[in-house]
């Protein structure tokens, strides 16, 4: 049985009509995924949606058989489901040390806490080098790297990435997308959205295209960039028939 | 002549204790919830009619009374947060909402304490109200000086309560961003209920004491609640900070243009102090760049 299943989901913000219209996906545990597809694919409401941030308009969404739809993102959270927003969404009054520990929000063993701290540490050199510094003041490389330490505090099962690299320096991009790479081997099921598809195909296993708010196709990392649809998609038709002369 | 500046300095400070207490707890709610409180001074009114009623029912000391104002209050934000505000929350106007919202309660409490105790102006006389201490040339009126007091030692209590208990980390960590600690696992719903709460006992704290400082009536509320908002914004909305030392500021300030211009403009000072401040620095003093 898969991870996590998501079924038919249609989703979409306010009143506002459906971006996601009907998307099935099939996470495996232990493997590592990058979606891609043209803006407003519907790639980040998909991630939004699982996360508990949108409640989804039709559809289902299970983890390990679990009906989760309507969850919070707290009881997501709980059930080991991570997000990691767009935008370095840390804290940034709070000290790099603080932000992690609120990553431990739901951890009440102190212990416990205090070795997910070194085993971030251990992972991320930088964040134990600015520990006692406010987060708001690190560089955006170092700000994407509290957020993903962050999210490693509560070692979760499945941790969802939506663009990491945006706005980073293509080399700090690179560090990043390093880091993702590493996360499977502690275990953890990755799904990343990536807008620059290349670099995130490179990182993960499998690649999940989707556009107009549902999936066109899937297919093995290194495959998807070598399909034709993926450049139909990106350039559009236009582009397709004038090579056809 | 410095020992005249001292006291007006003094006394300045004894209000401004006063003040800060009031204005953390309208940008505590701005801070976590976004929500700008009309209704906080009309709250701040309900406790100090309770505290009234108590003191001529039961001759209560009003500072006793606290211990009856802050958790009816508290219990008051935490019921009106969980049955007004989750609905508004998906509204892409949420904060315009909310300022209706608020000022209808505002509204209907200035309504319902005119039913219930009339228009007239009333204050509550205990022993201290009248006396006064001194200590060497300095002149402390003995009710201004309990009430800052107090006022001081509230404002210590919730700077460790957000400081050190993981509650209090959990709603500054909401206040400083929201989706964040969504992400993190906070139940923001539920902190928020507690920080309205938390900001509404403040108020129930600061009805009690303003009833033996001010005589106060059913739409004396309008009055406080334009000088909280003129408080928090100068200090930044949602800078517990900020407020807490624009209040002292603005509290000096007017005592000595009391002093020195006359009482008439005293008031002004106020909304002069912010316009000038609004001029040079938009987000306040300890304010980040408003993002609503």
């Amino acid at each position: 049985m898969a991870l996590l299943e998501v079924e038919d989901v249609v989703a979409g913000y306010g009143a506002g009509p459906d971006i996601l219209t009907g998307v099935t996906v099939s996470i495996e545990e232990g493997t590592s995924y990058c979606i891609v597809g043209p803006n407003g694919a519907g790639k980040s409401t998909l991630l939004r949606a699982i996360a508990g941030f949108l409640k989804p308009r039709a559809g289902q969404i299970t983890l390990d058989g679990v009906v989760m739809n309507g969850s919070r993102p707290d009881q997501m959270l709980a059930a080991g489901v991570c997000f990691v927003p767009q935008d370095a969404s840390l804290f940034p009054m709070m000290t790099v040390r603080e932000n992690l520990t609120m990553g431990g929000y739901l951890i009440d063993d102190r212990a416990l806490l205090r070795q997910r701290m070194d085993m971030v540490y251990e992972t991320f050199p930088i964040l134990a080098e600015r520990r006692a510094q406010a987060a708001g003041t690190l560089s955006g490389g170092e700000q994407q790297m509290v957020t993903l330490g962050r999210a490693l505090m509560v070692e979760p099962r499945l941790v969802m990435i939506d663009e990491p690299s945006l706005g980073l320096a293509p080399m700090i991009a690179d560090q990043i997308f390093e880091k993702i790479r590493g996360f499977r081997d502690l275990g953890i099921t990755v799904v990343l959205v990536e807008q620059n598809a290349v670099k995130g195909l490179e990182a993960v296993d499998w690649g999940i295209v989707l556009d107009l708010g549902s999936k066109e196709f899937e297919g093995p990392a290194e495959g998807i960039l070598a399909d034709p649809r993926i450049r139909e998609l990106y350039l559009g038709k236009a582009v397709a028939s004038k090579d056809k002369g | 002549m410095m020992e005249h500046w001292l006291q007006i300095l003094v006394l300045g400070l004894l209000l401004g204790g006063v003040y800060a207490m009031m204005a953390s707890g309208l940008t505590l709610l701005f801070g976590v919830m976004r929500v700008v409180n009309l209704a906080h001074a009309a709250f701040i009114l309900i406790a100090a009619y309770i505290t009234y009623a108590l003191f001529e029912n039961l001759t209560l000391d009003p500072m006793i009374s606290l211990v009856v104002t802050m958790p009816l209050m508290f219990g008051l934000g935490v019921g009106l947060y969980l049955l007004l505000f989750p609905r508004l929350e998906e509204s892409p106007r949420y904060v315009e909402m909310t300022v209706l919202l608020t000022f209808g309660l505002a509204l209907i409490v200035e309504g319902l304490l005119t039913f219930t105790f009339t228009g007239i102006f009333r204050s509550v006389r205990p022993d201290y109200a009248a006396t006064s201490l001194t200590i060497g040339d300095i002149f402390l009126p003995t009710s201004q000086l309990y009430a800052s007091l107090i006022s001081f030692a509230l404002l210590i209590l919730l700077w460790v309560v957000l400081r050190f208990t993981k509650t209090g980390t959990a709603i500054r960590a909401t206040m400083q961003n929201r989706a964040a600690a969504q992400i993190v696992g906070v139940n923001v719903r539920w902190i928020s209920a507690l920080a309205f709460g938390l900001g509404m006992s403040l108020a129930g704290a600061a009805g009690s004491l303003l009833s033996f400082m001010f005589p106060f009536f059913p739409a004396r509320h309008w009055q406080w609640i334009a000088l909280l908002l003129a408080l928090i914004v100068l200090g930044g909305m949602g800078s517990i900070k900020g407020a807490v030392i624009g209040a002292l500021l603005l509290a000096v300030a007017s005592a000595f243009v009391t002093d020195l211009v006359g009482p008439t403009w005293s008031p002004i000072t106020f909304y002069l102090t912010l316009f000038v401040i609004l001029l040079v620095r938009p987000q306040g003093l300890f304010g980040a760049k408003v993002r609503l």
